[in-house]
């Protein structure tokens, strides 16, 4: 191998000097000293032999199935089909759509199934909701089946009062027959008394079966309460429309429409609803192929460090409280400028004139939204007040967005989340005036504000009964639990956020005895068991019109099940009417805070996990290990507050603090995010749970605990005290500086115009020749892909993807922090610019098949070598694991088995893996091979049908993951194939090419479109 | 004038006297202590070998991007041990060197034992140890070769044939000392042994001229692999793409350094040696000087490495080579470094005097500390190379486990077994040799010394 040199250009490209500002920073005093604080040296522990036993207990946890009962399908028995079923052929997957519903949305799936069991989740290509993307929640579903933690059959847990029966201590298993006749007993008193004392606490849905059979219950018991709460919602987001509009409708944001963006505290890349979408329409605005293109820009006003900011052209830092009145001073501003608005509710924002905030930056943001109108979009994060979501569409439609931009579809069918409703549930409960709560999903015990103390409401309550998939923190405070099942089990129908009907098709017959959603409200509304697939049917049949005939119908049912949903409803293109009267008023009444919360007085912020969400996947482990997409932490949450902050309460990464707020405690480990809010406290919920299963139990700290009941989504008065205590969070990458090396390659699109090949420019090495002839790839297929940075948003879900497609063991948290993790693409996040305003910047790093591999070159044993497609191969019955590939890897993609991670899988556990991936030993090394198996298998068809593999038929599962298109992958020999053309482009350039390991991936540079009249 | 080599000039008839009734004496209580003490090391060493088959390699602290960590650091620092010996017996032999008859044995000794020790590594240290064989050319139904790319490849070869041609050397050095021993043994089973393994050795004319000749042919293959083991050892990370790896002055340098710490082990173990069994006529001060001339020499070109690596880095203007080179003196593992600097380069300084260099236990510590240094020189190349290469964000630093220090330790435990077990049952200075070195036989120039 030559020596390469690499030599820097001193003089700035286009005018802006990146690495040099960066080289600068790094070598400051007060860099420096954050790096050693933040980043303290040797996070290992030592005794692996407990260690080991705790990572096989989670893993087999992961994929343990054990007990399952051996009649069922999945369970492969070496007998052949007697009649082969004519649907399945051996080893050739079938793929079947579905949907996932999730809140007030649905995400529309293709789940691949070998031979009777679902393997793989993929976003339907057709359904709105992903158009074929998908998330890593959504990814790790799969593992969330083969849970085997999952609730197996009913429970009950104590008699009920009036049955006059005991059951032992701890309750006794029991079936659903059983429970049926105890509700049947209710159910008839019930029906005599009209429902009086009959409380249902539901999640919310958006299901037109579900919402049939709600009010069916309802007909039939007309005093009774039923209540849906979600404890992460977008209820202010439909309760501000109801302000403004009188009826709560859900606003869609339309990102491919967008000129200017301005996100109010929301997290519409990854933590909003229908983010699978928001992410794809911001990625299409934001897409440029050459120096000529135009992108959107994005303005984001934010407490703590999201996606959404790390992707922001301009970002203001601000604590979740301020940005309220930030929002009035915005609507000031655009009324300056003469944006028609109304006079009531001007005068009654007149307090907010005087600011603290950067006159200057609403200025040119409120120039910028007045002068895009109807191309603009503001957007409002759920954890704002209903109020806010008003204003945001009061501006909306102001700036002439609506039915551009934005629009609202209707809550048809839905039952959004009532935190009104929950309060007066919990009142009643109080009084005792509940005889009977059945709680319809959802994990309340867990998850309700700590401030409600629902655990003793529930003692008040004559009959409990939980529905849900786990036996949880609350089933074990109920008389009754009974097993919900897994979606990828049931058949449901439902809606996703833009209203468009999906059907939710089972892939699997329940693997335990549980019952879906339907078929249990459909117990409770008529006391009588029916299967779910005769009440979706109904519920389609009952939307179609009599006239049109069995044929007719029964042709529509199949094109609903074949493709995974209905018809797309038209959502309202415009809110007819505004009440500015209402919002006034209610200005009036609550007014926006206008102080700032002090060291002494901090804000705190709860935010819902990007990865367990509310909890509810917390005994998922790829979910647990995959690391978070801004702080890089695993197995843990973490307080999360910004340096100055730290640096004021002299506390540092690690260390366990006490903070009480409300007159509630809560400890746990700081965790340092440069780009948060000073004195502002973020705290991931989802975590802290003590009764999900062997992989969530007493994984992080429960922030539910903290919050309040009034003010649920952020509050102020949190003190925070240092315990002395540390506590190790497992973080994947220790090093968030780049070190000023051209890694990531990033402009500004007014240099970029300036100096379209400003990537390649950036690195000047010699000409990069070799000693020898190198083998030269110009035959045939020759595998190669395309990583936009543009593009990527950094939200992980091409690292679950490539997790459920090849098979990657979790190795648990101590191994994650000794460095063993698995992941084969892992996203790198790098922070550059000033500490406490930081611009960030992600980049997925997957094998980069180098044409001139160096750790091909060093195996002793030719374990891995190159195919003649180009692709850098491991054969793993080959690896003797000398590790001196990984050694030699220039940019760490390999990755180690370096304990036997896999074997305690046994012949049930093993279904829940790809059968076309190998399943490594210990002492293996493995990385990314672009998806080998699915080359393979595209090439056979491809030579079965007499033909050449056509561009775009194979898909990588990471790219085929990625909400934003920002992978491409194919044939660089075919110069019309979408990589050959993307590598064309000038953005496109190899990050350490100057090695001359010519790797076949590449990376189209970064841009960011700052406005110039901010850039100063 | 020079001092003799060998003082007291004693008569051929009390140098085999001397040196035999070590071998022949009874077992002492102190030996046999000692004994216990070393080989229940060697066995922690077995023990810790043992579970790490049964477990796997995770239990060492090794990681990604720390593939290789305290096994291979070991692996190289007694790879380097073992070059003192065949060094002494081959290179001065050529170069006449008459000083060297009296520690030659002990140290190719040494080399083996050191060989063995590094040898055991490369192989324990593969994720799937059950097929680590595979790296040996064997002909297999898999008709899979292995790849003669990879420089672990090299590794074999150049371990494999230094260790069999010293072993050679070390035997056929060792027969007409076998003669003497069986000659000499009373029981039965004294002489068997020593009888099989002199192979029919009678002293006689053409026996001594052939021997010479082997002995001679022996040195001269011996003296180019001195040089290529090291060098082959240095091409794992000359060839290789990591900063602070892919470097040229690798090979020159870890030769210097194996030498230097070869010589220092030497030194350890005969002060010792020397002192126990009262060899202090034969293993003279003057042996011990110039040993230390070597290490003064050695540690100065090693020395001198560490300076030129920096001056390369920062002339290259490749900013990883000097990201790397930074990282190493000022990074996490700034104290590594300069405990390898202090111990390798400050230490062999007090050799320029005499005094110093004359002291026992001046030169003793000397030599530990030099051992020390150069096994933190392997511990820096190795693990602050990799720690922090080309994407800040895979770097990650390697804490040592409990098994990696067990192994560590277990390692010397094994050395010294094996170098007790030399000492108590083989002739710990080659008899022959130091007889010929001696005025009476060279019986044309009385009374002049050499």
């Amino acid at each position: 191998m030559t020596k390469m040199t690499t030599h820097r250009k001193s003089a700035p490209l286009g005018g802006r000097d990146y690495w040099r500002s960066l080289d600068e920073l790094a070598e400051s005093a007060e860099f420096k000293e954050f790096l050693l604080r933040e980043f303290p040296a040797g996070t290992v522990e030592l005794g692996s032999g407990l260690s080991r036993r705790n990572f096989l207990k989670m893993m087999g946890a992961s994929f343990a199935l054990a007990g399952l009962a051996a009649c069922r399908r999945p369970a492969e028995k070496i007998v052949p089909y007697v009649k082969q079923p004519e649907e399945i052929i051996p080893g050739i997957a079938n793929y079947y759509a579905t949907a996932m519903p999730m809140g007030l949305t649905a995400y529309g799936l293709l789940v691949k199934s070998n031979e009777g069991r679902p393997t793989k989740i993929e976003g339907n290509p057709q359904h709105p909701s992903t158009a074929g993307a998908s998330s890593a929640l959504l990814q790790a579903q799969i593992l969330g089946l083969y849970d085997p933690d999952r609730a197996r059959q009913p429970k009950q847990l104590r008699a009920f009062p009036a049955s006059g029966r005991t059951v032992a201590a701890g309750g006794m298993e029991s079936n659903w027959s059983s429970f049926v006749e105890a509700w049947r007993q209710l159910y008839t008193d019930f029906a005599r008394s009209g429902g009086q004392g009959l409380a249902i606490l539901a999640e919310s849905f958006h299901a037109p079966t579900l919402a049939r059979l709600q009010s069916q219950w309802q007909q039939r018991f007309p005093k009774a309460t039923w209540v849906s709460f979600d404890p992460v919602s977008d209820e202010n987001s439909h309760r501000g429309i109801e302000m403004v509009h009188g009826a709560p409708l859900l606003p869609q944001h339309h990102f491919d429409k967008a000129d200017i963006v301005l996100s109010l505290d929301a997290d519409f890349l990854l933590g909003e609803r229908d983010a699978i979408v928001a992410a794809r329409g911001f990625a299409k605005r934001r897409r440029v192929s050459n120096e000529r293109d135009d992108m959107s820009r994005l303005y984001v006003v934010e407490s703590l460090l999201t996606l959404t900011g790390a992707m922001a052209d301009h970002r203001q830092v601000l604590q979740s409280r301020q940005i309220p009145a930030f929002t009035a001073a915005l609507l000031l501003e655009l009324k300056r400028q003469g944006v028609a608005l109304s006079s009531e509710l001007v005068a009654s924002l007149q307090k907010y004139a005087v600011h603290p905030f950067n006159s200057r930056w609403l200025q040119v943001v409120a120039k910028e939204l007045r002068r895009h109108r109807g191309r603009s979009l503001i957007v409002v994060g759920r954890r704002q007040p209903p109020l806010l979501h008003a204003l945001g569409a009061l501006m909306n439609q102001a700036l002439g967005n609506v039915g551009q931009t934005v629009s609202y579809s209707s809550l048809n069918d839905a039952a959004p989340s009532d935190h009104k409703g929950l309060l007066a549930l919990a009142e009643q409960m109080g009084r005792g005036q509940i005889d009977t709560l059945v709680i319809f999903g959802g994990n309340p015990l867990y998850n309700l504000p700590a401030g409600m103390d629902f655990a003793s409401l529930i003692k008040k309550v004559g009959h409990t009964i939980h529905f849900s998939p786990y036996r949880d923190e609350t089933s074990r405070v109920v008389h009754w639990h009974l097993p919900q099942s897994h979606f990828l089990e049931s058949w449901e129908d439902v809606r996703s956020g833009d209203g468009c009907y999906s059907v939710v098709q089972p892939l699997i017959e329940p693997l335990f005895d549980s019952r879906s959603r339907v078929e249990f409200l459909h117990l409770l509304a008529t006391g009588k068991q029916r299967s779910g697939y005769e009440i979706i049917k109904e519920s389609f049949a009952k939307m179609q019109r009599r006239s049109d005939g069995e044929a007719v119908f029964n042709k529509r049912w199949r094109r609903l099940l074949h493709d995974g949903f209905g018809t797309v409803k038209k959502p309202a293109t415009t809110l007819p009417k505004f009440r500015y009267a209402t919002v006034a008023r209610q200005l009036q009444k609550t007014p926006f805070p206008q102080d700032i919360a002090s060291s002494d007085k901090l804000e705190v912020v709860f935010y819902a996990s990007a990865k367990l969400f509310d909890g509810r996947f917390a005994n998922n482990g790829w979910l647990q290990e995959l690391p978070d997409a801004v702080t890089k932490l695993t197995w843990d949450n973490a307080a999360l507050i910004s340096p100055k902050t730290a640096a004021a309460l002299r506390v540092k990464n690690h260390d366990v603090v006490s903070l009480n707020y409300k007159g509630r405690e809560l400890k746990l480990p700081v965790w340092i995010v440069p780009g948060c809010a000073d004195n502002s406290v973020a705290l991931e919920l989802g975590y802290g749970r003590s009764q999900c299963g062997r992989v969530g139990d007493g994984v992080g700290v429960n922030a539910y605990r903290l919050r309040d009941v009034q003010t649920p989504d952020y509050g102020v008065g949190l003190t925070l005290k240092k315990t002395g205590a540390t506590y190790k969070l497992a973080s994947t990458q220790d090093h968030g500086s780049m070190q000023g090396r051209p890694l990531i390659r990033e402009a500004t699109l007014a240099d970029y115009r300036e100096n379209p090949n400003f990537a390649a420019k950036l690195v000047e090495h010699p000409p990069l020749k070799s000693l020898w002839k190198e083998p030269s790839y110009t035959e045939g297929y020759q595998w190669g892909m395309a990583i936009d940075l543009n593009s990527c948003i950094g939200c992980n879900a091409c690292t679950i993807a490539c997790q459920s497609e090849n098979n990657i063991p979790i190795v648990g948290k101590e191994q994650v922090a000794v460095g063993r993790e698995m992941h084969w693409i892992r996203v790198d996040r790098y922070f550059s610019g000033d500490l406490h305003e930081p611009s960030v910047a992600h980049q997925p790093v997957p094998c980069q098949h180098c044409e001139n591999a160096p750790c091909e070159q060093v195996c002793p044993v030719a374990a891995t070598v190159h195919d003649k497609e180009g692709l850098n191969v491991m054969a793993y019955n080959r690896c003797i694991g000398t590790r001196y590939c990984a050694n030699n890897c220039p940019y760490k993609v390999r990755r180690f088995n370096y304990f036997n991670y896999t074997n305690r899988y046994d012949d049930v556990e093993k279904l829940a893996q790809n059968p076309d991936v190998t399943v490594r030993f210990r002492g293996v090394m493995e990385k990314c091979t672009f998806c080998t198996q699915r080359i393979e298998g595209a090439k056979a068809t491809a030579k079965r049908e007499g033909r050449s593999v056509r561009d775009g038929e194979i898909q990588t599962a990471c790219q085929q993951s990625c909400p934003t298109d920002a992978i491409s992958f194919g044939n660089i020999n075919d110069p019309d194939s979408r990589v050959a053309q993307l590598k064309q482009q000038n953005r496109n350039y190899e990050m350490l090419g100057e090695l001359n390991v010519k790797p076949r991936n590449s990376y189209l540079a970064k841009l960011r479109n700052p406005n110039p009249e901010l850039e100063s | 004038m020079e001092a003799p080599l060998i003082a007291g000039s004693p008569s051929f008839g009390s140098i085999t006297e001397k040196v035999s009734s070590i071998v022949e004496a009874k077992f002492s209580l102190v030996w046999l202590l000692w004994f216990g003490f070393i080989s229940s090391i060697a066995l922690v060493f077995f023990g810790a070998i043992g579970y790490v088959f049964w477990e796997g390699i995770g239990v060492w602290g090794n990681n990604v991007p720390n593939g290789w960590g305290w096994p291979i650091v070991n692996f190289v620092f007694w790879v380097g041990i073992g070059h003192a010996g065949t060094l002494i017996s081959a290179i001065l032999f050529l170069f006449r060197q008459r000083w060297r008859t009296s520690i030659n044995r002990s140290a190719e000794a040494m080399t083996i034992f050191a060989v063995i020790c590094a040898g055991i590594f490369p192989g324990i240290h593969v994720g799937r140890i059950w097929v680590s064989y595979w790296m040996f050319p064997l002909p297999n139904q898999m008709d899979m070769w292995p790849n003669f790319r990879s420089p672990l490849m090299w590794d074999i070869f150049a371990v494999g044939s230094y260790f069999t041609v010293s072993l050679l050397f070390w035997y056929v050095g060792l027969i007409p000392d076998f003669g003497t021993l069986r000659d000499r043994a009373k029981s039965k089973i004294r002489q068997f042994i020593y009888g099989i393994l002199a192979v029919g050795w009678n002293g006689g004319n053409r026996q001594w001229r052939h021997y010479e000749k082997a002995y001679l042919l022996l040195a001269g293959l011996a003296t180019p692999l001195v040089l290529s083991v090291h060098t082959v050892v240095s091409f794992d990370f000359a060839t290789s793409v990591i900063p602070g790896w892919h470097t040229t002055i690798f090979p020159p340098y870890f030769v210097a350094g194996a030498i230097f710490s070869g010589f220092a082990m030497v030194m350890t173990l005969l002060v010792i040696v020397r002192k126990l069994y009262s060899l202090e006529h034969i293993i003279t001060m003057r042996h011990l000087e110039n040993m230390n001339k070597i290490m003064l020499v050695t540690g100065m070109m090693v020395g001198y490495a560490y300076g030129c690596e920096f001056f390369i880095a920062w002339y290259s203007g490749n900013d990883y080579e000097m990201a790397a080179f930074k990282n190493r003196a000022f990074g996490h593992y700034a104290w590594g470094y300069w405990i390898m600097v202090s111990c390798n380069v400050l230490v062999p300084q007090l050799f320029w005097f005499k005094r110093l260099r004359t002291s026992v236990p001046v030169m003793f510590v000397a030599s530990i500390l030099i051992n020390v240094g150069m096994w933190f020189e392997r511990f820096v190349i190795i693990i602050s190379s990799l720690s922090q290469d080309f994407l800040p964000g895979s770097w990650g630093f390697f804490k040592p486990t409990l098994w990696d220090i067990l192994i560590l330790v277990g390692s010397f435990g094994l050395f010294f077994t094996l170098f007790t077990l030399f000492a108590r049952f083989l002739p710990l200075i080659s008899m022959a040799e130091v007889k010929g070195v001696l005025p009476q036989a060279d019986p044309h120039h009385q009374g002049e010394s050499t």
